[in-house]
């Protein structure tokens, strides 16, 4: 394995008795990379970070995190990582401060990360109230903040903003990529497809346990822009879908030679479009 | 030093929850208070005022045993059940804290709160200390509060929320505090009190307050050290079947 790769998954497959849960998973990450698991509940995305970060053994394959077989690690592989589950949970009795505080004296952070982590968070306001008080996205925040006490390389978010309102999940987005920018690698789970684009270098579209399509956003919408259209909203407010014609294409030049396009756009896939030619299936038909 | 710190922190985190959980803090309160309550009353039986050999022995009997379960089996218990519960047990687990590390941290204030309150029951109760063997007490009380942390980590291996770690951890409170209590009545149940840790703890009692003197035998000995065995080979097979939590 090259040193620049933080963790590398090849061949790896979960069965649950009679249930395959993950097959033949194959996959990288490096350094300052944001790579993305995209997949509808149910998909192996959670399976997949509890295999990475030991928490459970595959069937086969060999997922190799920091250097050391998964199957190896100790308690010790977490003083190097972060891990944010869905359902991650906070001393609620405590106060925010107690709550970095605890996890602070358990790898060993100076105070004044502590109080570091708290402004990248904007909880430093909030550092003595009870974190059972704080609201739904700075409890989330809290629980990020938790996560990157220790610098970890390798940061594991599982659907980091489920449930958030949409400006707290502009604001941990935010947070993520000034973490990449840090090089920090972050693996992320979600099933939306919007934050997956904005902040992902790679996706795995994962299917029934299967990635049935891998690469950067825009290089898979690209991909699958078969039919190319344009978007074109005109002077009288008429808005048209154009298909690429050389007819089409003489039409839409004569209306910007008179300056007649309001605005154009071109309508490649989305990743959620992209996800439903895969698979024939919407990512939140679940 | 490293592995200290995460022990002490693990112990703090446990210590605070702990302390502000209402329903485990009045437990220790409330076997001393009813010690005192159940002194008053019945000393109204005693000449002068005075606590008869059998009342000492009944008082000191429901008080250390009592202790003894509740502290264990259910502050121990409902502690692991709450961080299940909150979904914090998770988090701590993979915060690079062991499972030792978590265990000794689970069990050590618990641990010594039990053994203290015992001597605070002692204090309270009012019993000539001339009639204790206060190394012997505290032998007996600090291996029998070994056990019952220990089971209370079974019972919060086994439960999934605060109300399972109750539903869990009362019957096993009833049997091993009510068969030595209720063994003065009935021959059977005395002698299945002399093969459970809260029966050696209350032979040791009645002793006590009758004024005789206390000699540990064999059968104790491999009672009290037996069931420690076997309680911490039980929490390590459940504990490398599953951890902590059950996937």
């Amino acid at each position: 394995m090259e040193q620049n790769e933080l963790l590398q998954l090849s061949h790896i497959s979960k069965r649950y008795k009679t249930e395959l849960a993950l097959k033949d998973i194959n996959m990288e990450l490096h350094p300052g990379e944001i790579l993305g698991f995209l997949g509808p509940s149910g998909a192996g995305k959670t399976t997949t970070i509890k295999i990475i970060t030991g928490q459970l053994r595959q069937t086969s394959g060999e997922a190799r995190i920091l250097g050391t077989d998964s199957a190896n690690i100790d308690a010790s592989i977490y003083e190097r990582i972060g891990v944010v589950s869905d359902d991650s949970g906070i001393y609620e009795k405590m106060t925010v401060w107690q709550n970095l505080n605890m996890f602070a004296k358990i790898w060993r952070v100076p105070r004044t990360r502590v109080e570091e982590v708290l402004r990248l968070v904007d909880l430093s306001e909030h550092s003595k109230k009870q974190a059972g008080k704080l609201s739904k996205g700075q409890k989330q925040r809290l629980v990020l903040a938790r996560a990157v006490l220790h610098k970890p390389r390798i940061l594991f978010l599982d659907e980091p903003t489920s449930g958030l309102d949409p400006t707290t999940a502009v604001e941990i987005h935010k947070m993520l990529l000034d973490l990449k920018k840090e090089g920090m690698a972050i693996f992320l789970t979600t099933h939306n497809m919007e934050e997956a684009t904005k902040l992902c270098d790679n996706v795995a579209l994962l299917y029934q346990g299967e990635i049935v399509e891998f690469g950067s956003p825009q290089e898979l919408c690209l991909k699958y822009n078969r039919d190319k259209k344009y978007q074109i909203l005109l002077d009288d407010r008429k808005e048209i879908i154009l298909e690429q014609t050389p007819e089409n294409i003489r039409k839409i030049a004569e209306w910007m030679e008179k300056d007649q396009i309001q605005c154009i756009h071109s309508c490649e896939p989305t990743l959620e479009s992209v996800f439903l030619q895969v698979t024939g299936k919407t990512l939140n038909a679940w | 030093m490293g592995n200290m710190n995460k022990l002490a922190a693990v112990a703090q985190i446990k210590w605070l929850c702990m302390s502000q959980n209402t329903a485990v803090v009045i437990g220790p309160f409330m076997v001393i208070g009813m010690v005192w309550g159940f002194k008053i009353l019945y000393s109204n039986f005693g000449p002068n005022g005075e606590l008869i050999p059998v009342m000492m022995a009944m008082l000191l009997n429901l008080g250390v045993t009592m202790n003894i379960c509740i502290n264990g089996f259910l502050m121990v218990g409902t502690a692991i059940a709450e961080e299940k519960e909150k979904h914090t047990l998770r988090v701590l687990m993979t915060s690079s804290v062991t499972g030792m590390q978590y265990f000794i941290g689970s069990i050590l204030y618990p641990f010594v709160l039990t053994v203290v309150i015992n001597f605070a029951i002692l204090w309270v109760s009012g019993i000539e200390m001339g009639q204790v063997s206060v190394p012997v007490f505290f032998l007996v009380s600090v291996i029998a509060s070994l056990i019952s942390c220990v089971i209370g980590m079974i019972v919060g291996i086994c439960a999934s929320t605060q109300m399972n770690a109750n539903l869990i951890g009362y019957p096993l409170m009833m049997v091993f505090m009510m068969v030595p209590i209720l063994g003065n009545l009935s021959e059977g149940l005395r002698r299945i009190s002399g093969f459970l840790f809260t029966g050696v703890v209350t032979q040791m009692t009645d002793c006590f307050a009758n004024g005789a003197e206390y000699k540990m035998e064999a059968l104790d000995i491999a009672v009290l050290f037996g069931e420690l065995i076997i309680s911490v080979l039980v929490f390590l097979v459940m504990y490398r079947r599953n951890g902590y939590e059950k996937d």
